[in-house]
């Protein structure tokens, strides 16, 4: 046998030993049920993650990640159950996508560059990339002085996220909901004052501790959870009892993100499975060729 | 021989390979999906075993490969280094090295997921693709006769190209001529010093062949500014140099979408202004006249075409609608997906295979091979 030949198995083989256990991985739902509740953290010990990606048209998204003392800030973004995605030279060093948001296909109105798209190959432009934030219950937003994987979080906090686009260099967008926990009470108060009283009460409130049982109440979700109280300041350095002149929240609607379309799931549907197979199959077809044509050389050089 | 009839063996114009390789390299700059750089490598080696002919740099593909291996391990194994835990597929656990507070956001080892290991398997196989493709031109296309093509111009700066470009290969071919001839004085080249008594005279060989290249393009007039008086030397030098630099940012920039859009396509007009008015006050004064010229038939175009085809049939896709699968996320393990269109754009990579002429059989090159290096123009 060819030794060329046999290279080109060896290397094949290796690499589906590589691939194989990436097959044995079942995918994941955008929004992950098992990990975090819908809507904002009911007790102190949980932290409430805010996801604002209204500048692209998108949801603004409040989920709780239980465990507040989960340590980093990517860590509880991705506790609230966060679908991200990071760029491919760094990783989630540098957090491109959260939910699909900006999509691989949408075009951004970027200043001086209309009909830019994010491919999340390298870090993304200042003017169209997410921002960080903090804030203590009933405080205000304050950029992030850490990378999302350094800063630690605090129990009964707030970790906010909004994509700013076109802001200018130095002063993001912060994220268009309070910083503030909704008061919530104990169950039996809490049925008052939303609609559905029976049915509806697992979802918003519950208690903190309860982990998931709530979160999978279905479509409702989104109607249930508390309003967003109007946001306290516009931006980090300005104190929080000033009046919300600008950018009133009472027509954000905040969601769960139940709703959310699976990352996965949405780049395979415009792909063909045959695809895949017919690369592998043209790969091993020029292998071969190229084997054959280097022995067919050799013999005649030798002859 | 049976496949006589037609195309007659000759060389390919060394250009049309260039033209060739660097589609190829835009369209693998332009993807992550292992899908399609993998193919690309394929067509990349198949279109050179093809191809290739028998001179020393042809020889120097092998090396681009192991050179685009390293790259890939280099990169997977970053990534276990530095914080491998992206992702929820966790592969296997090495134990975490603490760090002072001074060092925070950086983490040694610890879990490793198969998400960080895929990622950084992507990104090293993106760069190694982009390394196969212009090994494969270094392969496939003649320096020298690439060389002579230029315009008489680019004499002042094409020796310096030329060296540069022919450096790789001209090693490779060193590292062939030592190991056989160690072998020859029966030395295996086993054990811990054989890399060493292997670099010294490689490096000494590369270095020697080198500067003989260059002496023997001095003595035949490149860079020499002939009767030129220092001002016009000045002016056209600066004017190749600007052209040249404002180019080289343009292309940057095209190729690069998170750059200004203003350093795109101006600095592109900018500098090919430059440069063109540069040629033209050079072209001039520097007569001289060429032997043989290489001529710019079918074939050529038709390799030159496939390598823009490849080339736009990626750009177009990740402009278009199923822009996500040629950078496929890794959120999750999953194999990445694949439409079509991108993977029947890289097979037209193939075509140079049958459609350009074969190589000049051995006898014939082999002689030219053997006049010293300085056999240029």
């Amino acid at each position: 046998m060819n030794v060329r030949l046999r290279r080109l198995c060896g290397a094949l083989a290796v690499a589906a030993l590589v691939f194989l256990p990436v097959l044995a991985a079942a995918s994941v739902s955008s929004i992950d049920d098992d990990q975090g509740t819908p809507g904002y953290c009911t007790d102190g010990s949980g932290v409430t993650v805010v996801v604002d990606a209204s500048a692209l048209d998108g949801p603004v998204i409040v989920r709780c990640a239980p465990d507040g003392d989960a340590g980093s800030g990517l860590e509880a973004l991705k506790d609230a159950g966060f679908q991200i995605e990071g760029t491919q030279r760094f990783g989630e060093g540098f957090i491109c996508r959260i939910e699909n948001q900006p999509s691989a296909t949408q075009r951004l109105e970027l200043d001086g560059d209309d009909g830019y798209r994010e491919s999340c190959l390298d870090t993304p432009p200042t003017a169209a990339s997410w921002s960080y934030w903090h804030a203590d219950d009933g405080g205000s937003w304050e950029y992030s002085q850490y990378g999302a994987s350094t800063a630690t979080v605090t129990p009964g906090g707030f970790e906010g996220w909004a994509f700013s686009l076109n802001q200018p260099t130095g002063s993001p967008a912060s994220p268009g909901v309070a910083p503030v926990r909704p008061d919530v009470g104990p169950p039996e108060d809490r049925g008052s004052d939303t609609g559905p009283a029976g049915g509806g009460a697992g979802s918003g409130g519950g208690t903190g501790g309860g982990a998931s049982s709530g979160g999978r109440a279905g479509n409702d979700d989104a109607r249930d959870l508390p309003p967003p109280r109007p946001r306290a300041s516009a931006g980090p350095t300005s104190a929080p009892t000033s009046a919300p002149t600008s950018a009133p929240t009472a027509d954000v609607t905040v969601t769960g993100g139940e709703d959310q379309p699976d990352l996965d799931a949405a780049s395979v549907s415009d792909s063909n499975p045959a695809a895949p197979i017919a690369a592998g199959a043209a790969v091993i077809v020029l292998g071969v060729l190229g084997a054959v044509a280097a022995r067919r050389r050799r013999v005649q050089r030798s002859a | 021989m049976a496949r006589q009839a037609y195309p007659l063996p000759r060389d390919l114009h060394p250009a049309a390979w260039w033209a060739w390789a660097l589609g190829l390299a835009v369209a693998a700059s332009r993807t992550t999906n292992p899908w399609l750089l993998l193919t690309i490598v394929a067509v990349a080696g198949y279109v050179v075993v093809a191809r290739r002919s028998d001179a020393p740099w042809a020889l120097s593909f092998r090396l681009y490969l192991w050179l685009g291996a390293l790259i890939v391990i280099t990169r997977v194994v970053f990534r276990i280094v530095f914080g491998g835990a992206e992702g929820s597929t966790v592969l296997f656990t090495l134990p975490e090295i603490p760090l002072p507070e001074v060092a925070a956001g950086i983490r040694l080892l610890g879990a490793v997921s198969a998400e960080s290991v895929l990622a950084g398997l992507y990104d090293g196989l993106r760069l190694a693709t982009m390394v196969v493709c212009l090994g494969a031109a270094n392969a496939l296309a003649n320096p020298k006769r690439l060389l002579r093509s230029m315009p008489s111009a680019l004499y002042e700066v094409g020796a310096a190209v030329v060296v540069a470009l022919s450096f790789f290969p001209q090693l490779s071919e060193s590292l062939v001529r030592v190991r056989r001839a160690r072998r020859l004085r029966g030395d295996v080249g086993k054990g811990v010093r054989a890399p060493r008594s292997l670099v010294i005279p490689v490096l000494e060989d590369a270095l020697d062949r080198s500067l003989q290249l260059a002496a023997s393009m001095d003595s035949r007039g490149y860079g020499r500014a002939g009767g030129l008086d220092r001002r016009t030397r000045a002016t056209t030098g600066t004017l190749l140099v600007a052209g040249l630099v404002g180019m080289c940012v343009g292309v940057y920039a095209t190729l690069d979408t998170l750059t200004p859009r203003y350093l795109a396509a101006p600095m592109l007009v900018v500098g090919l202004v430059l440069a063109g008015t540069g040629f033209v006050i050079a072209g001039r004064r520097v007569q001289r006249t060429r032997y043989r010229p290489d001529h710019w038939h079918a074939a050529e175009v038709a390799v030159a075409a496939c390598g823009l085809a490849v080339a736009s049939v990626l750009v177009a896709v990740g402009e278009g609608a199923s822009a996500a699968t040629l950078v496929p996320a890794v959120v999750s393990a999953t194999w990445p997906p694949l439409t079509w269109a991108p993977l029947l754009g890289v097979l037209i990579g193939t075509l140079p295979a049958w459609v350009s002429p074969p190589p000049r059989p051995t006898h014939v090159s082999a002689d030219a091979d053997r006049m010293p290096a300085g056999a240029i123009a």
